[in-house]
């Protein structure tokens, strides 16, 4: 098993191994929901909050009934099947028990099945060998340091809209990937603080 | 851009092919498949492995998907997009892997990147979903090859400037320094916005 | 209620059939699949252990010169020059690395190193499998820790450079490198 401490790949996965700015996933989402402040700061807690609970369940589906089965092939379609029916799952409930949730939270619901970050955490966990404390910080972590990025760019968007006149083919897609280099650039400057 | 209904009867085949090399391509139009697009576009024949997998996946999971799209219920659709498209591309990686091996380690990392390219799951809504099998096939190769052409695009300048190189040949001359930084996260995400501008401005003026 | 049963039946019949043909495809390809990779791994031991071989008689060549041996959770190679080659398995930036590594009999020095899986990314983390970049572990220490410098920074006899723009990867390859040679070292 790998004997990394849990608050450092929690860390790690915040900062120096942002999964939005140095793995480059999750990028459809992050250019289309980052337009306002608002629906990014809805998005990145419906991300966090996916994100950690699909890899708390596919995690002891993996390694008490997939490996023991010999079943490992299996794993991508358990995991996108898990994913699907936790957010079905979650969507039902918010709508009978958390009614003034739905417009901040519960729209965003059906975009996360298809954000390659919930499936990709997942597959990492599997691959580094984490334990199940160390995925609860992995997963935990990587949606947060999402959240982050996409919040970090709907904020300079809006911004840069009040004061800024983009030229008309950079607006949209293009002036976000350009701020998206210098976030990236900016996300460099953690690497090594943390030895994962 | 907002995906319409498509009237496919009106559609000659011809145009349904080309529709995804330049009016609804997909990275230009639809912002689908930037992951991949800016991982792995460092290298010339990354690019051209990546365009070529990517359009064979989407060929085949765009005829199956269409081929079922009566039976599937519209609540987990998504779901089934999914699972058609992972299963294929695994099975197909299984059979590479078999088979084939030195195609396979050639491919092997962009497999996973293949599965959760975005553009396979929004064609397969936009149009596999809508339309008959043979029309299906025609808009998945014209949206692959317009995503290959962009990734090609993207080597062009990438391979050259940051390793000096193309498909492995130097011809960079010798005072050249390699720019390290378009060979990483950062210069991908200013490139790709560069072409974004030049492109959609262009667009714009032909419309 | 009826529609929530149709689609639970379409989730479970999709399902099956997902399930089905992965698990088919799997047991058909398992033998033929198997055999490459017993392949592989052994013309890489042939390769580190510096035994010359042909695509042919490679087989028959590994079982007359090598000695395998069950240690612990490892197998080690053994030459008949008493060098010894180990697998090197774990987590890279993107998917797991593997390789041959063998040192020499000092038991202390690299003789020589072959990646056999990595998914890194191609050009710059997937260097870590060239034989350009591989070769400059030959005769390093590696007891007691190999130490990855800044690129072009190796002086000492434990210094390996790391690939520009591939810092994770070359993290990952130091890592997983100590830990195993480590792990090997203490078994022998």
């Amino acid at each position: 098993m790998n004997t990394t401490n849990p608050l450092i790949i929690f860390l790690a996965s915040i900062f120096t191994h942002n999964i939005a700015l140095v793995y480059i996933l999750g990028m459809c989402p992050f250019i289309v929901i980052s337009r306002n402040y608002k629906s990014a700061v809805g998005m990145g807690a419906a991300v966090i909050f996916v994100v950690t609970l699909t890899a708390m369940i596919n995690w002891p589906i993996y390694w008490l009934l997939l490996v023991p089965l010999h079943s490992e092939i299996l794993s991508f379609l358990i995991f996108i099947i898990v994913i699907a029916a936790t957010v079905q799952f979650l969507e039902m409930v918010i709508e009978r028990f958390f009614p003034p949730l739905q417009s901040s939270f519960g729209i965003f619901l059906p975009l996360i099945t298809v954000n390659c970050i919930v499936l990709a955490v997942s597959l990492f966990m599997v691959l580094r060998n984490y334990s199940f404390i160390q995925t609860v910080a992995y997963s935990a972590g990587t949606a947060i340091g999402w959240a982050l990025a996409i919040i970090l760019m709907a904020s300079i968007k809006e911004k840069l809209s009040l004061i800024g006149d983009i030229p008309s083919g950079l607006r949209g897609p293009g002036i976000t990937m350009i701020i998206a280099g210098i976030m990236a650039l900016a996300f460099m400057g953690f690497a090594g603080i943390i030895t994962l | 851009m907002i995906n319409q209904q498509v009237d496919t009867k009106q559609k000659s085949w011809l145009k349904v092919m080309t529709m995804g090399m330049w009016n609804d391509h997909p990275i230009f139009c639809m912002v689908l498949g930037i992951c991949s697009a800016l991982a792995i576009t460092n290298r010339m024949d990354n690019a051209i492995a990546m365009g070529a997998g990517v359009t064979f996946c989407l060929v085949f999971s765009s005829f199956f998907i269409s081929l079922f799209r009566n039976v599937i219920p519209a609540r987990v659709r998504m779901l089934a997009y999914m699972v058609t498209i992972a299963t294929f591309v695994i099975c197909t990686d299984r059979f590479l892997k078999a088979y084939f091996p030195p195609i396979s380690a050639a491919m092997g990392p962009y497999v996973g990147l293949i599965i959760t390219n975005c553009i396979l799951m929004g064609r397969a809504e936009a149009f596999a979903s809508k339309s008959n099998p043979w029309l299906s096939v025609l808009d998945a190769f014209g949206c692959g090859i317009g995503y290959s052409f962009i990734l090609i695009l993207m080597a062009l300048i990438r391979e050259p400037m940051g390793f000096g190189t193309i498909l492995g040949q130097r011809i960079m001359p010798q005072f050249w320094t390699n720019w390290v930084i378009l060979t990483i996260a950062p210069g991908a995400f200013f490139l790709l916005g560069v072409y974004l501008w030049i492109l959609r401005t262009l667009a714009r003026k032909t419309e | 209620m009826k529609s929530a049963l149709k689609i639970l039946i379409f989730c479970i019949a999709m399902g099956t059939c997902s399930g089905a043909l992965l698990v088919g495809i799997n047991t058909l390809t398992a033998t033929r699949i198997d055999r490459h990779e017993e392949l592989k791994l052994k013309t890489a031991v042939l390769d580190v252990l510096l035994i010359p071989y042909t695509e042919d008689n490679a087989l028959d060549i590994f079982k007359a010169n090598v000695e395998t041996m069950n240690k612990g959770n490892m197998m080690i190679y053994k030459g008949k020059d008493q060098a010894v080659a180990f697998e090197f398995k774990g987590p890279g930036v993107w998917g797991a690395i593997s390789g041959i590594i063998s040192l020499n009999p000092d038991q202390k020095t690299i003789r020589n190193l072959k990646i056999l899986h990595q998914e890194e990314t191609p050009g710059l983390g997937g260097r870590i499998a060239e034989s350009d970049y591989l070769k400059q572990f030959k005769n390093k220490d590696a007891v007691p820790r190999l130490v990855f410098t800044p690129p072009g920074k190796a002086r000492a006899n434990n210094e390996i450079d790391t690939i520009t723009g591939a810092t994770y990867s070359s993290k990952a390859l130091e890592k997983l490198l100590n830990t195993t040679i480590k792990d090997a070292v203490g078994l022998l």
